[in-house]
């Protein structure tokens, strides 16, 4: 499989997938139109990998400064079928990179991991954040 | 005349606390160059960084509620297919604190659905609004609604006060809806 690596916008987030290294990020801000079709592609690819992931490492990493509400139910599915797998046997780990001055997607992230039982999730503190 | 005018226009603006106000037809190419010029804005008189996000996340959910929920819509092809839609988004200041507003028509028959969401969204604490946001998340969307519930849950969630709401009926058939959010 090649790897997927979709440029951001100015609205939506970069976005790679080295599916060699099991590592997906997304990086910036996301408030597109319709978040269906940003995500439609990440959800399908993540979707292929964990089927024949077996007991691969995996590793996502979030680093979003901004996300609307529609994004927000996208990442939701993302996370879900993240914890799925991990259930199933593959390990699977999230970092959730933000600012330490921002409240909100600290928030988020805690939001998130809450609903998380089998996911290794870290939330991470970084001066630089996007 | 022409500058007495528009002076005094802008003047009664400014009087209002108003930083911008857009009246017209609103696309997400307006919507992103709004948006940004909000948090240049902001950012340059040192605004607290969260209360940047929140004014911006509130802004946000209001315009693309009325891209996609005005009644008021242009559609057709200008070599490509275009949809616009028309509404009002202003942002200012007064007491201190920032405020946004955001009118459009709406439908007539979709009017007791939105006023229901709103006297829910009114009656919750923000823990509350949290829970119920939370829950939304994990729900399958619902019919006839590209996200509706989550965004005005979101509003709620940024809001220092619950939302303000009113309708003013323009005709048997629609409403003048207008919403107002303090942060």
């Amino acid at each position: 499989m090649d790897n997927l690596t979709i440029a951001g916008t100015e609205r939506s987030p970069h976005v790679d997938f080295d599916f060699v290294e099991g590592r997906l990020s997304l990086k910036g801000e996301s408030y597109p139109e319709d978040a269906s079709a940003v995500f439609g592609p990440i959800f399908a690819a993540l979707e292929r990998f964990l089927a024949t992931a077996g007991t691969r490492q995996v590793q996502v990493d979030f680093d979003l400064t901004y996300f609307n509400s529609s994004s927000a139910k996208a990442l939701m599915n993302m996370f879900q079928l993240l914890d799925r797998a991990a259930a199933a046997g593959t390990p699977v780990a999230v970092s959730w990179f933000y600012s330490p001055d921002d409240d909100t997607m600290k928030e988020f992230g805690e939001d998130f991991s809450e609903d998380l039982e089998h996911v290794a999730f870290a939330l991470v503190a970084v001066e630089s954040a996007a | 005349m022409l500058a007495k005018y528009y002076r005094s226009f802008k003047h009664d603006l400014d009087q209002r606390g108003i930083i911008f106000s857009f009246s017209g037809y609103l696309s997400e190419e307006i919507l992103y160059s709004l948006g940004n010029a909000l948090r240049h804005k902001m950012t340059l008189e040192d605004a607290n960084v969260n209360t940047v996000k929140k004014v911006f996340s509130v802004f946000v959910e209001q315009a693309q509620n009325i891209i996609r929920y005005s009644a008021e819509k242009l559609a057709g092809d200008v070599g490509k297919t275009v949809e616009l839609s028309s509404g009002m988004v202003t942002i200012g200041t007064e007491n201190n604190r920032f405020f946004i507003v955001c009118a459009n028509v709406v439908l007539a028959a979709d009017e007791p659905k939105l006023r229901e969401r709103l006297e829910r969204l009114r009656a919750m604490d923000k823990d509350a609004i949290k829970a119920y946001y939370k829950e939304q998340l994990r729900e399958a969307p619902e019919e006839q609604s590209r996200g509706a519930t989550i965004g005005l849950i979101e509003i709620a969630r940024r809001a220092t006060d619950p939302i303000e709401f009113d309708f003013d009926r323009i005709d048997p058939e629609s409403f003048f809806f207008c919403m107002k959010v303090s942060i």
